[in-house]
């Protein structure tokens, strides 16, 4: 059917004109559930072969206005409290609960002294209006190809915890992005948290990102982590840790496994090295071209971009000493 | 006569009447409007650019929940006398607007299908049901195939798809271009835009059986226009049919032409006996409200050794999409292209082509600016191109070929005239609130780092306040020259002013009470101000073409003029003076014979309640307390301006910041500096919007891939830079209070400026703008070129 063509590519943005003295909507009928619990929800998801969670509704909401879904149930998960926080784990790690919403991540001491780079990358996501309602769990679920929590769990080794008919279950961030809005989550299952463990004590960080317009979804954007091992004293230290990630520029976000290996057992990043590692970004990268950047375009900021946040990351890795 | 004329109110900072109202939320628009028994449209639109309708089956529709009726092209065949735009113009052919589409379509996104249902919900859950089969047509998206290539026809009894054609000569341009020492020639690129107003189009109509009467409320900036064509379309007497505009969200010329829903909600709501509405969503606005520019013009300069231009010539293709719009018909846009071409300098030579094209896309319209911010970017353009050929500074070309103060009146090398304007000092006042050379000093250290900063300069004239001896649009035959005023004190004592012009979010409301309220020497807010309704005033065009202002101040001070006369005349006698000795200061009238003063509510009663105390027959001479009066500017005025732009580009990205933004304007006698400042800003915006990020695209099938706020990408408030705006303030214009228009003038200057700010960052890489928008997208395409060229 041509008419899918009128509609826009990426997440349809049209927000609901929600007055309370207006009647006049867009989405097609549906039921409605609010469950207070966990138990519930899975009972109300189980109950229909067309139900669909609603959180925070940023996304979903102009989904149902555009009439690209039209479920039988919306199963709103919002007054589920036991989802809702973020909790400190063992290792420097923090548990974020699914209903969080991401303004919450993004003022929160706790992921700024833990996690500076989700601190950092949090600033990108839309505008506040928006952070204000939109859930952690809803972003990861959504999966956005150039969201920004889909790119920090596949950054930090995030685990998901899914809940559903048969119990708790855990996916490793990398294997729970199959492609542009398509997860490992079941119709039936709940995301409930997701848990970032702690990085290594002397680590640096850096995040940037591209789009044409504050708040736009990116054009391109990358993260960067470097972490110190060896022994400082002996003068044995080198780079130990290195996480490179990239999103805007394929399906789902992607860490560069080769470029971080280039990385990995340097002693000194010079700019040589910055280029090379930035060369082999640009050419292990599969993007689409789109109306507002071709691939080429794309690989050009892959390139530039993840020089410049590599230097980033390096000059305050440097900074950190052994007294840390 | 002693005048007390103090000025209180023109000129000042008054602020804006209508705001409480419109940023409390409690501003009235058309979807705020709700009446018992209101039905809803939900359209079913083409997906197809250009297709045969081989068959439509509407039962599954019909049988839907909540569904009142469902509407093809032929269940109102009869209903309405056809629609199309008429034109004096040599070489035109209108095209007739198709309410509903009958035999085929023509763009994706044509209404096909209305359905009416109790609510808009279940009218949509219906209208997905209908179906549609086609025979799809040979594509007619391309302008340039659609020009040569006759055997595609968009409208086949039509001769060709070339809608119209014009061609504008002065003196010998091979001549001219012969003896040149610098000549330029190049390809330029509009792209399409939208004007994108806040509020989408809504109509809602109602009509009254009883009364065989019609309302229509719409989002319209030219409800008299509505009512006068809808009048002939649908056999109603003018009387019988009241066009209402209220509260309007944002027009920018994309609410100025008449739309087939439009005519559609009056003939349903006439044919169903009940109240019909349709708001259109974000999604039909992008793809059926008119849209805007979209040219490819071949352009070519040449200049002499000095800088002096002696010829130009160009040749313009207007993609102006599938239909010729009511009333502006498809001349409107492009055609202006080729009129305001040469723009505020002295050019003796001169041809310009243009030809409007008929295509399978949305019709384009009037779009704040119209023909102007293209026309100024290709000339600006083309000027800053030749300078550079010659190693000249852009402003100095500009000086050289200025309109000067003495050359006044200047008939352009395409025939219009320009009254006396600031030219040369807007190009001076923008250069030095800049600090051009300074800035030029700023720029060299910059390059020599390697940093990519350009500035842009754009000069341009443009006519506003048209009167009757032009038309807003060429060789419309509709009457764009006049406006009226009718302003009455009732018998209490208060006064309302009611207006043809229309406001929709520019702040008119206020600018009008404040004429009317030096004029009558009262307070501001003793003044009432109607407008949007046809039954106002009894003929009237609406706002457009910056003439609100001008003819609705004008038509102000002619009322008020008038009416001045009868209060005086009537205070005569209550103060025993003379109504040449009335003096009314401050709503108070006094005059030498008497002690006492008169408010206007003690005059007020005196005249129409307490009988005995004006002779009868004084009252049958005077009448009502009232005056109306119509204004005609005849030729109206010249505006003019020069905008500058400090860009910087982001070598990683690309991206292009705009670090300083200047104005400097010649618009006679403002009304309110701070309405003037926010229409500059405004419209500054919307040519950033357009030389940054806007762009309607079409893919090969006519199909829109632009149709959400995601991909059609309109800059927000944090991209619009600081604006610094000069009001020149020079010898004042023959109009009615001396006012020149400026709605429009942002938008025609700073797509200009804004490119050659970004050509002249890349400069250093012999690479041109040529295309709006210069995307980051675009401009990395341009540094790749210049890799390669390497
Ligand atoms: C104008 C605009 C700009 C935006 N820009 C950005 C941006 O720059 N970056 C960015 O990252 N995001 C952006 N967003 C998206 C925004 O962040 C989303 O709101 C958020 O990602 C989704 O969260 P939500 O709680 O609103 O989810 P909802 O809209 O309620 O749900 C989204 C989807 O996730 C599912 N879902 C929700 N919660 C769960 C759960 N716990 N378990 C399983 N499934 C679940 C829903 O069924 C639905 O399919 C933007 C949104 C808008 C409107």
């Amino acid at each position: 059917m041509k008419a899918a063509r009128l509609l826009p590519k990426s997440a349809p943005l049209v927000l609901l004109a929600a007055s309370d003295r207006e009647v006049i909507m867009k989405p097609a009928a549906f039921d409605y559930e609010r469950p207070q619990t966990l138990d519930d929800a899975l009972k109300l998801l189980a109950s229909s072969d067309n139900a669909k969670i609603i959180a925070g509704g940023q996304s979903l909401m102009p989904m149902l206005n555009f009439r690209l879904l039209a479920p039988e149930l919306l199963v709103d998960i919002s007054r589920i409290d036991e989802l809702r926080g973020i909790r400190e784990t063992k290792g420097r790690g923090l548990s974020v609960g699914a209903l969080t919403r991401h303004h919450e991540m993004e003022t929160s001491k706790l992921v700024e002294e833990r996690f500076p780079v989700i601190h950092e990358a949090m600033q990108y996501v839309a505008h506040l209006a928006i952070r204000n309602r939109g859930t952690i769990g809803g972003s990861l679920s959504h999966a956005d190809p150039a969201a920004e929590l889909p790119m920090m769990a596949v950054l930090l080794d995030a685990h998901l915890h899914v809940a559903g008919p048969n119990g708790l279950r855990q996916v490793a961030a990398r294997d729970f992005f199959l492609g542009a809005l398509t997860t490992d989550l079941e119709e039936n299952e709940i995301l409930v948290q997701v848990e970032f463990p702690g990085l290594p004590k002397r680590s640096a960080y850096a995040f940037d990102e591209f789009a044409q317009r504050s708040g736009d979804f990116a054009l391109c954007s990358v993260a960067v982590i470097l972490s110190w091992s060896g022994n400082f004293l002996t003068g044995g230290k080198k780079i130990g840790d290195v996480r490179i990630a990239l999103m805007g520029v394929d399906e789902t976000p992607v860490r560069i496994e080769v470029a971080e290996q280039l990385l990995s057992g340097a002693k000194h990043i010079d700019d040589p090295l910055l280029e090379q590692v930035a060369s082999v970004i640009r050419d292990t990268i599969q993007p689409n071209g789109d109306l507002h950047a071709s691939a080429d375009y794309r690989r050009h900021l892959a390139y530039t971009m993840s020089q410049q946040t590599l230097k980033t990351a390096w000059q305050r890795l440097q900074g950190q000493t052994d007294e840390d | 006569m002693p005048e007390s004329n103090s000025s209180q109110y023109v000129g000042s900072r008054v602020k804006r009447r209508e705001d409480p109202r419109l940023l409390t939320g409690r501003g009235r628009y058309v979807d705020d409007i709700k009446v018992a028994g209101m039905l809803h449209i939900a359209f079913r639109r083409s997906d197809y650019s250009h297709a045969r309708i081989l068959s439509i089956d509407t039962s599954a529709a019909k049988a839907s929940p909540g569904v009142v009726e469902v509407f093809t092209a032929k269940d109102i065949e009869g209903e309405f006398n056809p629609v199309l735009a008429q034109s004096r113009m040599r070489d035109y052919q209108p095209t007739i607007m198709q309410i509903l589409a009958a035999d085929k379509v023509r763009f994706v996104g044509e209404a096909v299908v209305a359905v009416v249902a109790e609510s808009r919900y279940l009218a949509e859950d219906a209208a997905a049901l209908v179906e549609i089969e086609y025979d799809e047509l040979p594509l007619v998206t391309d302008p340039e195939q659609a020009l040569i290539n006759s055997s595609a026809k968009l409208h086949e009894q039509m001769d060709s798809n070339v809608l119209l054609q014009r061609e504008f000569n002065r003196g010998d341009v091979d001549e001219a271009f012969y003896g040149a020492s610098v000549y330029i020639k190049e390809r330029f690129r509009f792209t399409r835009k939208t004007s994108l107003a806040m509020e989408n189009r809504t109509y809602l109509a109602e009509y009254n059986s009883a009364e065989q009467a019609l309302t229509l409320h719409t989002t319209s900036q030219v409800p008299g226009i509505i009512r006068d064509i809808l009048v002939d379309a649908l056999d109603i007497p003018g009387s019988h049919l009241r066009v209402v505009a209220p509260d309007v969200g944002g027009g920018f010329g994309g609410k100025t032409s008449l739309y087939p829903e439009e005519v559609l909600a009056p003939i349903l709501a006439k044919k169903l006996e009940r109240p019909v509405k349709w708001t259109g969503d974000r999604i039909e606005d992008l793809i059926s409200t008119s849209q805007g520019f979209d040219e490819i013009i071949d352009a070519e300069i040449a200049v002499d050794r000095e800088g002096r231009i002696l010829g130009l010539r160009a040749d313009v293709i207007g993609d102006v999409g599938a239909y010729s719009i009511y009333p502006w018909t498809a001349g409107i846009e492009p055609v202006q292209v080729v009129s305001f071409l040469p723009g505020p300098y002295k050019i003796e030579n001169y041809h310009g082509r243009v030809r409007g094209v008929a295509t399978s896309k949305p019709p384009t319209g009037p779009y704040r600016g119209v023909g102007r911010p293209v026309s100024t970017f290709v000339m600006e353009r083309l000027v800053d191109m030749a300078a550079r050929e010659l190693q000249m500074d852009p402003r100095e070309i500009r000086q050289r070929n200025l309109v000067q103060p003495h050359e006044f009146p200047y008939k352009a090398a395409s025939g219009i005239v320009w009254d006396q304007s600031g030219f040369t000092q807007g190009l001076n006042g923008a250069c030095e609130a800049i600090g051009y050379d300074g800035l030029r000093r700023t720029q060299a250290q910059a390059r020599a780092q390697g940093r990519m900063v350009g500035i842009g300069i754009a000069s341009f004239a443009e006519l506003t306040g048209i009167g009757s001896r032009l038309s807003a649009s060429p060789g419309m035959p509709i009457n764009t020259g006049t406006e009226t005023a009718s302003i009455s004190v009732d018998s209490t004592g208060g006064i309302t002013a009611r207006f043809g012009v229309t406001s929709y979010g520019q702040g008119l409301e206020t600018s009008l009470a404040q004429v009317v309220a030096d004029e009558l020497n009262v307070e501001i807010s003793q003044i009432r101000i109607l407008q949007g309704d046809s039954a106002a005033v009894s003929h009237s065009t609406g706002s457009y073409a910056s003439r609100g202002a001008v003819l609705g101040a004008g038509a102000a001070i002619l009322a008020c003029r008038a009416l001045d006369q009868k209060l005086k005349a009537v205070a005569a006698i209550l103060l025993s003076s003379s109504a040449e000795d009335i003096l009314i200061r401050d709503g108070v009238f006094s005059g030498p014979g008497s002690d006492e003063k008169l408010t206007f509510k003690d005059l007020a009663k005196a005249y129409y309640s307490q009988m005995g105390l004006i002779p009868a027959p004084i009252r049958n001479e005077i009448g009502e307390l009232s005056a109306t009066q119509m204004y005609d500017p005849e030729w109206g005025t010249t505006s003019s301006a020069t905008h500058i732009a400090l860009v910087e580009i982001d070598p990683d990205t690309f991206k292009v910041k705009v670090d300083k933004y200047v104005v400097a304007e010649d618009c006679g006698q403002m009304l309110n500096p701070m309405i003037v400042d926010g229409q500059v800003h405004g419209g500054v915006a919307q040519g950033i919007g357009a030389a940054l990020y806007e762009e309607m695209i079409y893919d090969e099938q006519g199909q829109n891939l632009t149709a959400s706020l995601v991909d059609y990408v309109v800059p927000s408030a944090t991209e619009i830079p600081r604006m610094d705006v000069v009001h020149l303030d020079l010898e004042k214009p023959k109009t009615l209070g001396g006012v020149r228009g400026m709605g429009e003038g942002g938008t025609i200057g700073a797509p200009a400026a804004i490119a050659n700010a970004v050509a002249d960052a890349l400069a250093p890489l012999g690479q041109q703008v040529t295309t709006l928008p210069v995307t980051p997208q675009r401009i990395f395409e341009l540094v790749q070129a210049a890799k390669a060229n390497q």
